[in-house]
């Protein structure tokens, strides 16, 4: 089933890149479901050439997070209403992710990382992020985050949490927003 | 809007609720065997010498069987090359006594390890490969699909008849499972768990050991790290249940053996300090042998990995005394592993010529004590 999770993340991104790049020439909602005719037809056809092999190398595990932005960002194309985040969200989250890759590095004495494996830290992490979405309203980052504790609990994908609601593109990702949102 | 995260709370709950129900936890126990006594004549023979006339034959690692051992290692044009292949070579006891090796085969190449990944996925070259003690035929692979030894990854490959049948990388960090790395053999648990000593290259690197659930899966990882060192390799040692010990090389060319201690079975690892070995930047093997002392196959001298020594330490790895020299040729003899086999004797495995060959050597208790 990760080989299925994967082809689907692949899809997924390769469907916003593909909406990006076309939102140039054309408007939503032509550019959405080209990219999503082109991701598809890319996974379904050619998931054995090496070029997608290459980018499931590269870029595997998708998780959840990535994806979900992806798509999260062409539905708000398509106009359904999508909350934003806001500038303060984005910074606190590119600073705290930050601090959790440098962790991971070793180059702070931090192990967050390990918290993901087992289910109390996971169980505390979620509630938090219901929490968090509860008092602000916000109902994606909940999704998310119990949409990967889910899968997390599959055994499907990675047995680290922290795989389905991070991904090291989040953070090009959230700086270019960020100053978008800023400047 | 807040019934939906209400929903998504509760369901959170269940999903949690069930996560803790169903998780065992883990021992952190090490299973204490106890060597055999040294028996009969002393014995120590040459049962492998392999060379390659162009290219690398690196890294060799013990897969042990009934009645024999695997050695396995890479091998191609040049290390990190897509053409590097792991190949094996089988060494079997004849009831004679005498030890026979087969001829050296090409066991897992990087496009039919691609073809096998869950997901499927390029696999550009790999790297040190060791035995899954805790699965029949399986492998510990490491493998790079992009970019060098910073960006691989360590796979859990399924073997049968000699070929992969199914592969899958470790989560083991946040960068895409990437910049971790295998060397040493796993360590056994009373429970008959293993865990993976392995480590992580990128920065400012450190030591780990990986311990896995029932179904294999990474269940946690603890670190060994130092202050301005970069220790890597760890060859862990179980000295009891609790204590145990691991010899780290330093990545930083200090020139120095680092060490770093448990007393709660793994659970967490002293600051990795610099012993008064003398030792280039490589790894060593080291194993428990009778009477209470430690064996360790380790490099002569700060810098230069042209000699391998076998020495014996009777105090839990504090002081050591050299028992042997075993390779005098200019070269550098390196990547030991030493394991223990099925009978009770000891396998040394190790690289010469600078990567352009390798040698095992079969020792018995013994020998050991009549140095």
């Amino acid at each position: 089933m990760s080989g299925v999770l994967a082809a689907g993340g692949l899809a997924v991104v390769l469907a916003w890149v593909v909406f990006a790049l076309t939102g140039w020439v054309v408007a939503a909602p032509v550019s959405v479901w080209l990219g999503g005719l082109v991701g598809a037809l890319a996974v379904l056809l050619l998931r054995d050439m090496l070029p997608l092999r290459g980018l499931v190398a590269l870029l595997a595990p998708f998780g959840v997070m990535l994806p979900a932005l992806a798509l999260r960002h062409m539905a708000a194309k398509l106009g359904l209403p999508v909350v934003p985040f806001g500038a303060l969200e984005l910074a606190v989250f590119l600073v705290a992710y930050l601090v959790f890759l440098a962790g991971a590095m070793g180059a702070l004495p931090l192990e967050v990382y390990r918290l993901g494996y087992a289910p109390w830290p996971v169980a505390a992490m979620v509630l938090a992020i219901c929490a968090y979405g509860f008092v602000t309203g916000n109902w994606f980052l909940p999704l998310i985050a119990v949409l990967g504790q889910a899968l997390w609990l599959t055994g499907w994908g990675s047995s680290n949490w922290f795989d389905y609601v991070t991904h090291v593109l989040l953070v090009p990702v959230a700086a270019v927003v960020l100053v978008l949102r800023l400047f | 809007m807040h019934l939906g995260i209400l929903a998504l709370t509760l369901l959170s709950l269940g999903l949690s609720g069930y996560a803790i129900w169903r998780d065992k936890g883990l021992e952190w126990s090490f299973a204490v065997s106890t060597p055999p006594a040294p028996q009969g004549a002393p014995r120590f023979e040459t049962v492998f010498d392999y060379s390659v006339d162009q290219g690398v034959a690196h890294a060799p690692a013990i897969a042990l069987r009934e009645g024999g051992a695997d050695i396995v290692w890479f091998q191609g044009s040049s290390e990190a090359q897509p053409d590097v292949e792991i190949y094996r070579a089988r060494l079997t006891r004849t009831p004679d006594g005498t030890w026979q090796a087969d001829a050296p085969a090409a066991i897992i190449k990087s496009p039919a390890l691609g073809d096998v990944f869950t997901p499927q996925q390029l696999v550009v070259t790999m790297g040190n490969t060791i035995e899954n003690e805790a699965k029949p035929d399986s492998l510990y692979a490491t493998v790079v699909s992009v970019g060098g030894w910073a960006m691989a990854s360590v796979a859990d490959v399924t073997m049968r008849d000699g070929h992969p049948v199914h592969a899958r990388k470790l989560n083991l960090s946040p960068f895409l499972n990437r910049s971790f790395l295998v060397k040493s053999p796993m360590v056994a648990y009373a429970d008959g768990s293993h865990g993976l000593p392995a480590y992580f290259e990128m920065g400012s690197t450190y030591g780990a050991l990986v311990r896995f659930d029932e179904k294999g899966r990474v269940r946690d990882q603890r670190r060994m790290t130092g202050d301005g060192v970069k220790p890597i390799q760890p060859m862990v040692v179980p000295l009891d249940a609790d204590r145990g010990v691991a010899f780290l090389r330093d990545f930083n060319d200090s020139g120095r053996l680092y060490v770093s201690r448990t007393a709660d079975g793994g659970q967490s690892w002293s600051r990795a300090e610099a012993t008064d070995i003398a030792h280039p930047n490589a790894p060593v093997a080291a194993l428990p042998v009778s009477g209470g002392r430690l064996l360790m196959a380790l490099n002569g001298g700060a810098q230069s990995a042209d000699l391998l020594h076998l020495a014996v330490s009777e105090d839990d790895g504090a002081t050591w005394r050299v028992i042997q020299t075993l390779d005098r040729k200019p070269g550098d003899a390196r990547y030991p592993m030493l394991r223990r086999l099925d009978d009770g004797d000891i396998l040394l495995v190790y690289s010469h010529g600078t990567k352009t060959g390798l040698r095992a050597v079969v020792m018995n208790e013994a020998w050991v004590a009549a140095q």
